[in-house]
Parts: C-alpha cells; sequence; structure tokens
C-alpha cells in the first residue's frame, strides 16, 4: 500500500497502486504547482516514482486568508 | 528531472520557467527573484530599516528569512487579531520561528486597542476580510512610522498579485489598478510599503520553506470561507496550467503596460486625504475607519 497524508485537513488516504508523482496529483485532481509532494526530508518533482509501502505527504499550497 | 544549474536530481519543477531545481539552486534561485524584484522596482537597499507584516503562514516567514539570508536590516511585526485557536497557533509559529534563529520582532494585540476581530465581526455589516484587512494595514503602518522603520514589507506573492489585479480589472477600479504593483511609496505618515515576493509564487514560497525548514501556520483563518480572491486564484491556477507562465507575463506586463495609464488618470481625480480628529492619521473622511470600527465595536459592546 501506499499512505497518502494530504495537508491541511489532516485526511489520509491509501492506495494500491501509483507509479509516480504525477499519478498521485492526477488522482487527487491537482495540478503541478497546486502541491507539494513530500517523502520523508525530500520533495519529489512529478516525474519521480512512488514506491509500495511509500509514505508521502501532499501539502496544497493555496492559502486562504 | 535534472537541476538547471549543477545536473543534481531536481527536488522542485518549475513549469512557468521550463526548468527544475536541486535543493541548494532552488533556494538560490529563490533569493535572486526577490533580489530581482527589489532592484527592478527599487523596493529597498541595504540602508533601509525594514518592518516585516509576520502572519505565521508561510509567505511572511519565508519572507523574513530569505530577507535574513540576504542581510538587510529586517524586525518582524506579528498582529494578534484575537480570533481564539487560531491565532494563538499563528502567535505561536510567529514566536517560535523568531526566538529559534535570534531575529527581532514584536506582537501587537488588536484586543488592546478594542478590535478584537470577533468582536469586530459582531459589530460591521462589511465583509469581515476587508474590515480585518483595513485594520492590519492601519496597525502594521503606524508601528512602521512611529518606530522609525523606512520600508513595510509584506509577503504578498505573484499568486496573491494576479487574483488582486484580476479582481480589480474585472471591476475596472482605475484606482486601485493605479496604485497596485510591488512598491507604493511613503507620504507622510504613510510608509513606503513593499512586496518582494511579487515575482514568486505560493508553491515556490511554499516549496522554500520546506527546504530552508521554516515551520509555518498551515490553517485557513476561520473566517475567510468563500473569500473572493480564492476563487480567483483557482481561476488564474488553471490559466496557469494551460501556459506556464501566463502569471508573470500578466502581472509583468501590467505594471509596465497598463499602470502608468490607470496612475495618470488617477491624478486627476485623486481624493485629497485629511487627518483622522481622533488618531491623526490619514484619512478620507472626518474620522478614519478603524477609528469608526473601534466606536461601533465600543457601541455594540455597551449594548450587550
Amino acid at each position: 500500500m501506499i499512505t497518502v497524508h494530504l495537508e491541511p485537513g489532516n485526511e489520509t488516504l491509501t492506495f494500491p497502486k501509483i507509479n509516480t508523482a504525477q499519478q498521485l496529483l492526477n488522482k487527487l485532481s491537482l495540478g503541478q504547482t497546486d502541491a507539494l509532494i513530500i517523502r520523508g526530508d525530500e520533495l519529489l518533482t512529478p516525474d519521480r516514482r512512488i514506491h509500495y509501502g511509500d509514505e508521502i505527504t501532499v501539502r496544497t499550497v493555496i492559502s486562504r486568508g | 528531472m535534472k537541476c538547471k544549474r549543477c545536473k543534481a536530481l531536481a527536488a522542485v519543477a518549475l513549469p512557468s520557467h521550463h526548468t527544475g531545481f536541486c535543493p541548494e539552486c532552488f533556494l538560490k534561485y529563490f533569493a535572486d527573484q526577490v533580489e530581482r524584484g527589489a532592484h527592478k522596482h527599487k523596493l529597498f537597499d541595504h540602508s533601509d530599516k525594514i518592518l516585516v507584516a509576520l502572519s505565521g503562514g508561510k509567505d511572511s516567514l519565508a519572507l523574513m528569512q530569505v530577507l535574513t539570508d540576504l542581510e538587510y536590516d529586517v524586525t518582524g511585526l506579528h498582529i494578534d487579531l484575537g480570533i481564539g485557536e487560531s491565532s494563538e497557533a499563528a502567535r505561536g509559529f510567529v514566536t517560535a520561528f523568531c526566538e529559534k534563529r535570534g531575529l527581532p520582532f514584536h506582537v501587537l494585540s488588536t484586543a488592546h486597542y478594542g478590535l478584537a476581530i470577533p468582536d469586530v465581526k459582531a459589530a460591521v455589516r462589511r465583509p469581515i476580510c476587508s474590515v480585518c484587512g483595513k485594520i492590519k494595514r492601519y496597525y502594521f503602518n503606524k508601528f512602521a512610522h512611529e518606530n522609525g522603520f523606512t520600508a513595510l514589507a509584506t509577503g504578498h506573492n505573484l499568486d496573491d498579485e494576479t487574483a488582486r489585479l484580476f479582481a480589480n480589472t474585472l471591476r475596472w477600479d482605475a484606482r486601485y489598478l493605479g496604485s497596485q504593483g510591488p512598491m507604493l511609496p511613503g507620504e507622510g505618515k504613510f510608509v513606503r510599503k513593499v512586496k518582494p515576493l511579487y515575482r514568486l509564487t505560493e508553491f515556490e514560497t511554499a516549496a522554500y520553506c520546506f527546504l530552508r525548514k521554516v515551520e509555518h501556520g498551515k490553517a485557513a483563518c476561520p473566517y475567510s470561507g468563500g473569500a473572493t480572491f480564492t476563487g480567483h486564484k483557482r481561476l488564474m491556477g488553471g490559466l496557469e496550467r494551460v501556459s506556464p507562465g501566463m502569471k508573470i507575463q500578466f502581472y509583468e506586463g501590467f505594471l509596465r503596460d497598463g499602470r502608468p495609464a490607470f496612475q495618470a488618470a488617477c491624478k486627476e481625480g485623486t481624493d485629497a486625504l485629511v487627518e483622522c480628529a481622533k488618531c491623526g492619521y490619514p484619512s478620507m473622511s472626518e474620522t478614519c475607519g478603524v477609528c469608526r470600527t473601534r466606536g461601533m465595536v465600543a457601541e455594540k459592546t455597551a449594548g450587550r
């Protein structure tokens, strides 16, 4: 499984398979610059591969006041 | 994806620049964009004493960090709006950030001046975001003026600026279009206002905070639901996805070709400012908007 934490909101999702960060953005209906894709202490560009067992944080960046 | 500069593994992809950067080169790019904007529009130089408006969010803390790294003379000011846990959290992020880095900062509480935002919300009929913004601008400027700062810097980024430009254009608001830009000159009791992050997007400030290890607040203001600028940002974001680089072109094009015409038109019909009878700060009427709001809050509180 791939575990995805969504910020802000603290929601957690799981996916059986996602190949790349771009695929994850697509699944969440997000554009490339709508969110940071974080794995551990690194940022992932959309072409980076995501592996089974990864824990990913998706931090949307739009500020709302 | 490889870093454009050093060919290491990229951490940040920037479709608007058709490029990507590794962490180290991205931080350099970010600082370069701030310096480029500051130089191009003469925002400030190293002789300026700069007050940085700190909300506790990513943009203002990124601004404080990058100006510190660039060795500008900066001091932070956080305005505590008195909105329960939301304001406590914001204040906590600012305090932790500044104390950890040994940076000078001040905290001003609107409740101390009879303007806790929940009380203001209960007393006024206008949208609270508009009134809150006015109160914050008033106290940031007042503090800067009374403490000898030569520039007041805010964390407005390219997304904020293009959303505002879009809103002003939809209304063809000539006065706002004439005064919009990364620098508003100081005059009288108005301190020069600058927006050093105007060339950088929210994505870039968020990436900067992550890579520079700046802990910041992520929750939205509890009163900001339905704010029109959020909708405008989404619209502009959709356009940017189709045409990467559109936002900076829209904004820089406006500064170069559009704003001068609106500035010229506004000079003809400028309303004279007078001193507020209560606080002495510039006002369009006998009593300024902030003093009028304070009066409304006092009246409402007395009537409870």
